[in-house]
Order: structure tokens, then sequence, then C-alpha cells
């Protein structure tokens, strides 16, 4: 693939994922951070770190925004205003109308945008699709996925609603775009969150978050998501049931290798390294720099991100009220390519 | 000696309670099924004599032998007018689960045990597990922290394969809402002890038809509970686990709390492994045997003159959590249940 201009925006958890992918897929990558950790970070994956936002979009052919979920549309609609094409970290916005804005301005402007959904690459997901996709599971009746790692403490934003979304939006959303891309658009949402919901979160601080979807088939979707004690795992689950038969996954029951008894075990690591396979955030950048360089639409597109953020905005005012949040047919949405019914 | 009556084989756990009692030091045993279809070989006398059992042939007889204590296991809209019966007679009652099919009747067959002076146990037995108690007791001794939320799935295959009556809305109050729901829900009136919860969402679908015309009832949903203190669990009690599995299906539920998270699994496989004469897998089931911790509790309430638990009170509990979700499903919104003390919860 032609050398790629990238500018990485952010420096935080997830810029550490992304940029040693640019890196392999031999992109140029310059980083910027208004928190000034993005030196040290470009330092250790040979990039370039520079001084501003201007300085990082200007030339760049594509834009990576890593940064907290409420300076998404901002840095996004630089971007395309500036004719990048534009990676953009899940949830795209914090709410439908910003990311329905972000995609329009992406559209207008002729750039491609895609959320970083980034669980659709993890390849126990992929082949669920595949199998529910295929029809090996019939027709689908009921499905649960779990969410569960430590509270992310390590980065005080998280713990904001008004930043990150809290854990339905920024956390569970991940489940939620799945379950969409499975069972095709929901159309009824209900969801509650306990726990300490509210920043600042000290250490220790547990959270967790339910939400029951509807699907336009009637396949039902109960997500749940824990943001746990400093010493939980981070582990995933799923579990699906159709006419067809089940199938599970449990991301701890079957790893390629378990390290046990070594002494002075620290808090459990926040993000997800993935397991001894290719990283899913390497799939995933691969084949949107294939998209961005005259390739094939990749498996997720900005509407795609726009709906998870809509079914989250409903699982938030759901929460927020105590009712059953009811989505209508979206005007700029188009149909998912879920298997519906 | 204590004389013990098994009523009616409608239920899948009769055979079970049987073999159970007739293997029972100290107990004497005697069964009824006087409504069971004469030619059906898995009901009435033909499955006392195979279990063993002694068998009287109508519910006059059975109730002049005057047992001590009688276990219904009736279809869940019959239970009433037999544990109404066994209250007139001065017998103790363990019913199955559901209590009943309407608050009122729960409230009849409750009513009726405490006028007569008897006790009303619910057939509960997942909270007897030991697993459950050392998660109970966890939880009591404060060194869990404070209970956030739950999240737990009882799915089975569906009953009405062998029993077509777990599928009549009329006679089992519902379908997998109305039959597996309550396991967990019993499992957090424990853990609660015995907070009456506040709010229920539902939602269900008929899609697992079994291989049969669209079913009568729901086969697959899942539940959301809220309790005034805050606490959510959240459920799924479909019909969801495949009747070609080696295993009925199973139990499981995970708690999260301030400083952990508990995982208990009611029934754990004891083996794993491969059949190759059947072509599935293999499972040796493990775990105790709750059906005999729950008879244990039973019985020993009754010679010991006490209350046995869960009680009358809690199965009305877990019932009201299986009607509001039935309403919730009518209306498409969460459905408040009333507060027992007449305050208004957050």
């Amino acid at each position: 693939m032609a050398e790629l201009e990238v500018a990485l925006i952010g420096a935080g958890g997830i810029a550490r994922t992304h940029l040693p992918a640019w890196v392999a897929l031999g992109a140029r990558v310059r980083l910027y951070a208004p928190d000034g950790r993005a030196p040290a970070l470009a330092q250790e994956f040979g990039a370039t770190s520079v001084g501003s936002l201007p300085e990082a979009i200007a030339g760049a052919q594509v834009v990576d925004v890593c940064t907290p979920t409420d300076t998404h549309r901002e840095i996004t609609l630089s971007a395309v205003a500036a004719g990048a094409h534009v990676l953009c970290e899940k949830p795209l916005a914090l709410n439908a109308a910003e990311a329905g804005e972000m995609a329009d301005a992406a559209e207008e402007a002729g750039v491609k945008l895609y959320p970083g959904h980034v669980v659709r690459f993890f390849p126990a997901y992929a082949r669920l699709r595949a199998l529910v996709a295929g029809g090996g599971l019939g027709r689908v009746a009921v499905a649960r996925f779990t969410r569960t790692g430590r509270y992310p403490t390590w980065s005080g934003w998280f713990a904001d609603p008004a930043r990150s979304g809290g854990i339905l939006t920024d956390q569970m959303i991940h489940d939620m775009d799945i379950a969409r891309w499975l069972f095709g658009d929901v159309v009824r949402v209900h969801a509650r969150q306990q726990g300490h919901l509210t920043a600042p979160a000290p250490e220790g601080a547990v959270a967790t978050g339910t939400a029951v979807l509807t699907h336009v088939g009637g396949t039902l979707t109960q997500i749940v998501g824990v943001w746990g004690p400093p010493a939980t795992p981070f582990r995933t689950t799923f579990h699906v049931s159709g006419t067809g038969g089940t199938v599970q996954h449990d991301s701890q029951a079957h790893v390629d290798l378990r390290i046990t008894g070594t002494s002075g075990d620290g808090p459990a690591e926040g993000i997800p390294a993935g397991d001894f396979g290719r990283s899913p955030y390497l799939t995933q950048i691969q084949e949107f720099a294939e998209a961005f360089t005259g390739g094939p639409e990749p498996r997720v597109s900005a509407r795609d991100g726009e709906a998870a953020v809509r079914i989250a905005e409903a699982a938030a005012e759901s929460a927020r009220t105590g009712r059953a949040v009811e989505i209508s047919a979206h005007p700029t949405a188009v149909a998912t390519e879920g298997i519906g019914w | 000696m204590v004389r013990v009556a098994v009523l009616s084989f409608a239920h899948v756990h009769a055979a079970t309670y049987i073999e159970l009692l007739r293997d029972r030091d100290g107990i004497e045993l005697v069964t009824a099924d006087p409504d069971a279809p004469p030619d059906d070989p898995t009901r009435g006398r033909r499955l006392a004599e195979r279990l063993g059992a002694a068998y009287a042939g109508t519910w006059d007889e059975v109730f002049a032998l005057r047992p001590d204590a009688v276990v219904v296991t009736s279809e869940n809209a019959r239970h009433r007018h037999l544990v109404e019966r066994a209250a007139a007679t001065g017998a103790h009652v363990l019913c199955e689960k559901p209590l009943a099919t309407t608050e009122a009747d729960a409230r009849a067959m409750i009513d009726a045990c405490e006028r007569a002076g008897v006790s009303l146990m619910t057939a509960y037995p997942v909270r007897f597990s030991p697993a459950f108690t050392a998660l109970r007791s966890a939880f009591a001794d404060g060194l869990l922290g404070a209970l956030i939320s739950v999240h737990g799935a009882n799915n089975g295959s569906n009953p009405a394969r062998s029993r077509p009556w777990f599928a009549d809305p009329e006679l089992a109050g519902g379908g997998a809402l109305a039959d597996h729901t309550v396991h967990i829900a019993d499992l957090m009136d424990a853990l609660l002890d015995g907070e009456q919860a506040a709010e229920v969402y539902a939602q269900a679908n008929s899609i697992l038809d079994d291989g049969g015309p669209v079913p009568d009832v729901d086969t697959a949903g899942l539940v959301t509970i809220r309790y005034p203190s805050g606490v959510v669990a959240a459920v799924d009690c479909s019909w969801s686990h495949p009747p070609d599995h080696p295993t009925w299906g199973g139990l499981a539920m995970t708690c999260v709390s301030e400083k952990a998270i508990v995982e208990f699994d009611a029934f754990p496989p004891l083996l794993g492994g491969f059949d190759s004469t059947t072509g599935r897998d293999r499972w040796e089931a493990g775990g105790a045997d709750l059906d005999a911790a729950m008879l244990d509790e039973f019985l020993d309430s009754i010679r010991s003159g006490r209350r046995p638990s869960p009680d009358g009170e809690a199965g009305l509990r877990t019932l009201r959590i299986v009607l509001a979700a039935y309403e919730s499903l009518r209306t498409g919104q969460p459905v408040a249940l009333p507060d027992p003390l007449g305050v208004t919860s957050g």
C-alpha cells in the first residue's frame, strides 16, 4: 500500500494500540496530543510528534481520532474540512445528532469516516457474525453479551458522563454495535446502570450497566457491562440461542497461554491486547487503510457508528427516565447488513 | 414416622420427589394422580408402580389418609385447590414453583395455611446449593461489600416436549417467563433478605418453536428486575437449551459487588469429554443434590415445628415478578410493583 500520511490525535491507551498498527502498515505518523504525552509515545514507535492540531492535520491523508469522546466531533470536522479521511474511535460522538453531523460532513466533503468499532475485528465476534449470517444458528431468539474489565480509573474522563457517556455509552456500545450487526436494527431499548456513575472515580470504584435490546425481527439481546474492582481481568462473553442451536464464547475460557503464580500481580490491564494471533487493531486499521486508498468498503461504516450511538443514547435516556425507549427508523440511517428475518 | 403425600404427577419434578422420599428413613410415602390421562404411562398408577410408591386412586382417598405433609406437583394453576384441601386436613405443604398463576390464588393459599396453622413452603431448590449458601454468607458477613447488580441465566429445554401443559397459558400461567424467571428471582430474594422487587421489565418471543408450530407461549425472554435498594438483576429465562444436549439446562449467575465479582453455577458438570456411543459431548452432572437438600429443609421444619424457608410469602414475592413481567410484555414498558410498605421508592 502507498505510504500513508497519518495524523494520530491523542496519546492515551487507544493511541498506543493504533500507532504500532499504522507503523506496521508502513504509514508515516505524526502525533499530537494536548496533554503533552505525544513526544514519548512518538519516540517509542518511531513516529513524529507535532505541537498543534492544525500542524498535525495539515497535509495528512488520514486523521485517526483517539481522544476523549466529547472532542471527537470537533477534531473530525476539522479533519474533514481539511480533506482528510478519518478513523474516529468509538463512540463516534455522545449523541446521534452529532454522529450524524460528522457522517454528513464526511459525505459532503467526499472523504471517508469510519468508527473504531474494533470488536467487529476480534476473531470470535467476526466468526459469530459469519455463523449467524450463514444460518448456522437458524433463527436467533435470544443473545447475551457481557464485557467486564477494571474500572477505567487510569484516565479521569471515562468516569465523567459528560465526556464519555459513562459505562452505557463508552463501554456497552461495543456490544450494542455487535448486536445490531448480527440481528438487525434495534427498535426498543431498556437500560439500567448502577454503582459509581460520576467523576471523579476513586480507585476501587465499581459500576455496572444492563441493557435489553429488541431487534426489528424480534430477536432479543441482553448486554451487561462491568467496570469492576482493580484486579478484575478483562473478559468478554457471549451466548446466542437460535432454532439451530447455541454458540458461546468466553475470552478467558480457552486462552493460548496462561501464566499464573507470579508474585506481585498488580492491577489488571484495562485494554484487551487480543490473543496471540494477529492484533484485531491491526486488522481493523489495515481494512480501513485499504478503503482510504481506494479499496473495498470495510465491515463498518459511519452510519453504523451513528446507529450505535443512537442505541446508546436511547439506553442512556432509558436509564435516566426509567422508561423503555423506542427507536424509530431514522431518515439518514441505512439498513444494517445485519441478518433481517 | 412422617406420612407424606405427593399430589399429582403433572410436574416433571414429581418423580424426583417420589424417589427421594421413597428412599428416606422415617417417611411413609403415598402418592395420587387422579387427574392424569388414564393411558399415559408417565402418569398415574403406572408411574407410581414403576417407582415403587403407594398410590391412592382419588383425592378423597389420599386426604382420608390424613398425611402429615404434602408435596403439590400439579399444573401451576391447579396448585390452589390441593393446597387448600391439604391445609384443611392439617397437612404441611411443599408447593412446586411458581406458587400459583395469580396473586389471588397465591394469597388464598398462604391464608389457608396460616389459618390452619400449617407450613407452606415454595419449592425453590437452588438456594439450598452449598455454594450459594457460602455466597449468601459472604454477603451477610460483609466480605464482598454491597451488591450492585446480578446477571444470570436459567436456561432449559422446553418442558412442554414431555408435559404439554407447560405451553398452555391457562395451566402454566405463561411460558419460559413464568417457568424460569422465578429461580433467579428466589436467589435474589435470599440475597436481599426478602426485599420485594420494585420494578420489572420484560421482553419475550416465541422464535424457538421446538420444531413444531408457533407455540402459544413465550419460549425465550429477558427480564430486568430492580429492587428498592438499587440492585438490578438481569435474567435470561429462555427455554433455549437444545433438547438433544446431554443435560437439561442450567442456572448460573454473576454477582457484581463493591469488592468482588462472584460467579455461581448451580449445576456445574463434574466430568466432561466426549461420548462416542452417542456422538455427543459427555456431561456428568456435578454439584449437590439440591432437591434432596430442599426436602431436608421441609421435613426438618415439620419435625422441629418451625417455619420453612422459602415460605409462601417468598413464593408470592417471586410470583409478583412474573406477573409484572407479563404486564410489561403487554405494555412494552417497565412495570412498578406495589410497595408492600406503602412507601414510594426511588
